[in-house]
């Protein structure tokens, strides 16, 4: 059973309307490679350079927030990630 | 004390339980800081004067302009170009006039925020900025004063509460500075943030209910769904953790 990575709607745009990918990795980082292998668009919409998530992105692994250090947080089968975006607006 | 007169107008909210007479009393005794009068600060604004709490002060430095009604639905046609703190007192205190509306047309900056947020029970959290809500945050947390953050972007928004010294603050989570930018929104989204965060105050100042600390709710209004995501606080948090600033 794969790991499943929640996409935000801003992102779908990158991932063919896909709201949920099944990715496989040991930490969200093994997992996020593998979801940028399926959709390279989306490293940009993600990642500010190598290892480095943009300023405004979130992760949270099972409902939980995996800041700080997320790319070595450890997941394993069945695991759900969710990558939401910060907002700002009022 | 109430009078008869706020006892006819607070029936409803007064037969639920959980509030009664007594909490009537407390909201009425409350102050309560709203920070932005746009698309948050409007609902919650009317919302919170029409339960009752007996003293708002609004912050915003802005004047109303066309494109804010789609939004800001304290602010009408006829109010394009007024200050909004004075378009929005004037609606809050034809709704009820036993409020009293302070109203403060400045920019909420770091060597003014404490001075803006003095003697306040809570601090609404309306901006729309980030910038702007960390030095809310961060003058709530060094206040001790509860902190009830709402943020919306389209048709998306979110909503926690922060109790400091207690649960994880806004800056928590803080990873960097993110670009700013104008956001699209449309103003259902507010309305029902705006409506949590008052939903949330009046909550806390009556001492009921199971508040929305240590959880960041996010609302999808295009799938209907609310998801809760669980965040604790950050030992090395530079606003409520090690790294924060000295007097």
């Amino acid at each position: 059973m794969p790991v499943r990575v929640h996409i935000h709607a801003t992102h779908r745009q990158f991932t063919s309307g896909q709201e949920a990918v099944p990715v496989e990795g040991k930490t969200v980082g093994e997992c996020l490679d593998q979801l940028i292998k399926q959709f390279p668009g989306l490293e940009k919409a993600l990642f500010a350079k190598k290892d480095k998530l943009l300023n405004n992105i979130e992760v949270y692994v099972n409902h939980a927030s995996a800041y700080p250090n997320e790319l070595v947080k450890p997941v394993q089968d069945g695991d759900e990630i969710h990558l939401i975006t910060m907002l700002a607006g009022g | 004390m109430l009078t008869p007169s706020e006892r006819e107008r607070y029936d409803r909210q007064i037969m639920i339980g959980e509030i009664g007479e007594e909490g009537q009393k407390k909201l009425k005794g409350s102050r309560a800081a709203i920070a932005g009068a746009g698309g948050l600060g409007s609902p919650i604004a009317l919302y919170l004067t029409a339960a009752g709490i007996g003293r708002i002060r609004l912050i915003d430095h802005d004047r109303v302009a066309l494109s804010n009604l789609n939004r800001q639905i304290l602010h009408w046609e006829e109010d394009i170009g007024k200050k909004k703190v004075d378009s929005a007192r004037m609606k809050l205190k034809g709704l009820n006039s036993a409020v009293e509306v302070e109203t403060i047309a400045e920019t909420i900056m770091e060597d003014n925020v404490s001075d803006l947020l003095d003697r306040c029970d809570v601090i609404v959290d309306a901006m729309d900025n980030l910038p702007t809500r960390y030095l809310l945050n961060r003058c709530a947390v060094e206040k001790n004063v509860p902190f009830f953050h709402g943020a919306v972007r389209g048709f998306e928004g979110r909503a926690m509460t922060v109790i400091p010294g207690a649960t994880a603050c806004l800056r928590c989570l803080y990873r960097g500075p993110v670009p700013q930018e104008k956001f699209p929104v449309i103003g259902v989204t507010p309305a029902v943030i705006g409506s949590i965060q008052a939903t949330e105050v009046i909550k806390y100042l009556l001492g009921i209910g199971k508040l929305l600390t240590n959880r960041l709710l996010i609302y999808d209004g295009l799938t209907a769904t609310f998801t809760e995501f669980a965040v604790a606080r950050n030992s090395d948090c530079d606003h409520c953790g090690s790294f924060a600033r000295k007097e």
